[in-house]
């Protein structure tokens, strides 16, 4: 087991920022977290490398207590936070070499490491470019390459991919999967839904600091939503009126928005035929429904 | 977790090998600004206020001043490194984070920090040293001891300052501490007259702050005259350096790892 977390909990001040998590991350897997802002992800993964505290419960990485061993237990991770703390002042390869530097790693391994992984993030050519003059994909590729320098045995990934354009995401994807392939581990938030269909073996979605549910993207969804959604688009009041009308199929309102969740596609057929001029979309479920279900439609403070 | 100055592995040094390689890229904004204001010093205070006032103490005004010039730059560039500096690679650039997210620890960072702001005040104070002695400034060979004593006076001073830093919400706070202890510092410890002009009470406020003694020891190296109480004055530096040097790797550990 890499990660094994027992009932975890993480407090600052009075605002609890995780409660009682439980959750185990095998070996080679990819493991999302997924949940609203303020959830506790971000928390949670930084208690995993070593940066928090947490308050009670246990927390082991590959093995090792986090209170007791985070030298060692930051040595054999590397970790993409949610932010870009490269530094400016440094080049883009000044950037991996300085950080290799406080792993220990030996400056000629350091080099060859430096070129490899500029490589495998297509930066070769921005080698000696300072970091500001870096796009914002290239200074997230950079980061990557960065927790990657110390051939780590786990990769925690907060938002890899957050404000990147779609060649950029794929490029990332691409690449965590193949370190997945070589049987590196991957801790990873995100809040896109297909990014975590994806990428991960497993989620944990948790909102308000605890954890909702667990399993594979599949399960998740099976276990929580009907396979077909239809998507209703309407004025406020006629929106009103459909989710009296039809009460008895499973749905949700959101705003101008109705989602019916249906076994088969025939349980909306008496609805098409009440309202057939209506704006609609008939899709199959995915984890967004399930998030949305399970986490609310409405925006929380 | 093991925390403070007993914790700290020689991996700290790799945190001021950083600094230092960022300060050579830019060095020509680093060196040569710095020299401003104790030049500035030297011309104003030592020659122009200083023909006025011909003695003090019984020596040539340049030279009574030069102990306070000296200290100044040392002290000045520990602070201003272990305030803004420290704060903007903290706060602003998120450098602290993505190095407390190696093997270095949070304790490491801040000695580091600690020990950079010292070295830069070295470095100041040794070319305002080299300045002076080519001025023809010093008459005797124990001003060799000079720069190492300003080392510890930048590093005294670079611990209180990184004290503040850890401590703070926003960098606006850093008014109320270059106000309210930095400038009196630089001001009322015997740099520019000597501490005895003063009421007891403000004497004794001044002795407290250990600038007072590294400039008292500085003078008698300079000059032909005992400290007022070289070893004590000493153990004042000393302990206070250690002193505020652990609070300071202390408060950044509570501040970074949260």
């Amino acid at each position: 087991m890499i990660i094994e977390a027992k009932s975890l909990h993480k407090r600052y001040g009075d605002v609890i920022a995780v409660e009682s998590l439980d959750f185990e991350v095998e070996r080679g897997r990819c493991y999302g977290l997924v949940g609203p802002n303020g959830a506790g992800k971000t928390t949670t993964m930084k208690m995993v490398y070593c940066i928090a505290e947490p308050t009670s419960g246990s927390l082991k990485v590959f093995g090792l207590d986090v209170h007791d061993n985070p030298r060692q237990i930051k040595a054999r991770l590397g970790v993409v936070p949610q932010e870009n703390n490269l530094d400016p002042d440094l080049s883009t390869c000044q950037n991996l070499r300085v950080y290799a530097r406080y792993f220990g790693i030996p400056k000629d391994i350091a080099a060859t490491r430096c070129q490899d992984l500029l490589e495998f993030m297509h930066l070769s050519e921005r080698a000696d470019s300072p970091v500001p003059s870096l796009s914002g994909g290239m200074k997230r590729r950079l980061i990557l390459a960065r927790a990657l320098m110390n051939d780590p045995e786990l990769i925690i990934l907060d938002e890899p991919t957050t404000g990147l354009d779609p060649q950029v995401r794929h490029l990332i994807w691409d690449r965590l999967l193949e370190l997945k392939d070589r049987g590196i581990t991957l801790l990873l938030t995100t809040h896109y839904m297909d990014e975590a269909q994806k990428l991960c073996d497993e989620l944990l979605i948790m909102d308000e600091a605890h954890s909702v549910d667990v399993g594979t993207p599949s399960d998740l969804i099976r276990g929580h939503v009907h396979p077909y959604v239809l998507e209703l688009r309407a004025d406020r009041a006629r929106v009103a009126e459909i989710s009296e009308r039809f009460a008895d199929l499973e749905h949700q309102v959101s705003g101008q928005n109705l989602y019916f969740y249906g076994n088969t596609t025939e349980e909306f057929d008496e609805l098409y035929g009440a309202y057939p001029n209506i704006e609609h979309l008939l899709r199959p479920a995915s984890l967004e429904d399930v998030f949305l279900k399970l986490t609310g439609r409405e925006i929380r403070q | 977790m093991n925390e403070g100055i007993l914790s700290v592995t020689p991996y700290f040094f790799k945190v001021w090998v950083r600094n230092a390689q960022v300060f050579m890229t830019l060095w020509k904004f680093n060196f040569l600004p710095a020299l401003a204001e104790p030049l500035l010093f030297i011309f104003v205070m030592g020659l122009g206020i200083g023909s006025y006032i011909k003695e003090i103490e019984g020596v040539p005004y340049l030279d009574f001043v030069t102990a306070g010039i000296l200290g100044s730059a040392a002290i000045m560039q520990a602070t201003f490194e272990c305030t803004y500096g420290s704060f903007f690679r903290m706060r602003m650039q998120n450098t602290f984070e993505s190095i407390i997210s190696t093997p270095v620890s949070a304790d490491e960072v801040g000695l580091a920090e600690v020990t950079w702001g010292a070295s830069r005040g070295l470095v100041n104070s040794t070319l305002v040293f080299l300045i002076l002695l080519a001025m023809g400034i010093f008459h005797r060979w124990q001003v060799v001891f000079l720069p190492p004593l300003m080392f510890l006076a930048a590093f005294n001073f670079a611990a209180i300052a990184l004290l503040v830093t850890s401590r703070i919400a926003q960098m606006e706070y850093f008014r109320f501490y270059f106000a309210g202890f930095v400038l009196p510092a630089q001001f009322l410890c015997g740099t520019f007259f000597p501490v005895s002009r003063f009421p007891e009470a403000l004497q004794i406020f001044a002795w407290i702050i250990p600038f007072t003694s590294y400039i008292d020891i500085s003078r008698s190296l300079m000059l032909d005259r005992p400290a007022r109480a070289l070893i004590p004055e000493l153990l004042w530096a000393l302990g206070t350096t250690l002193i505020f040097t652990e609070l300071a790797v202390r408060s950044m550990h509570r501040r970074l790892v949260r």
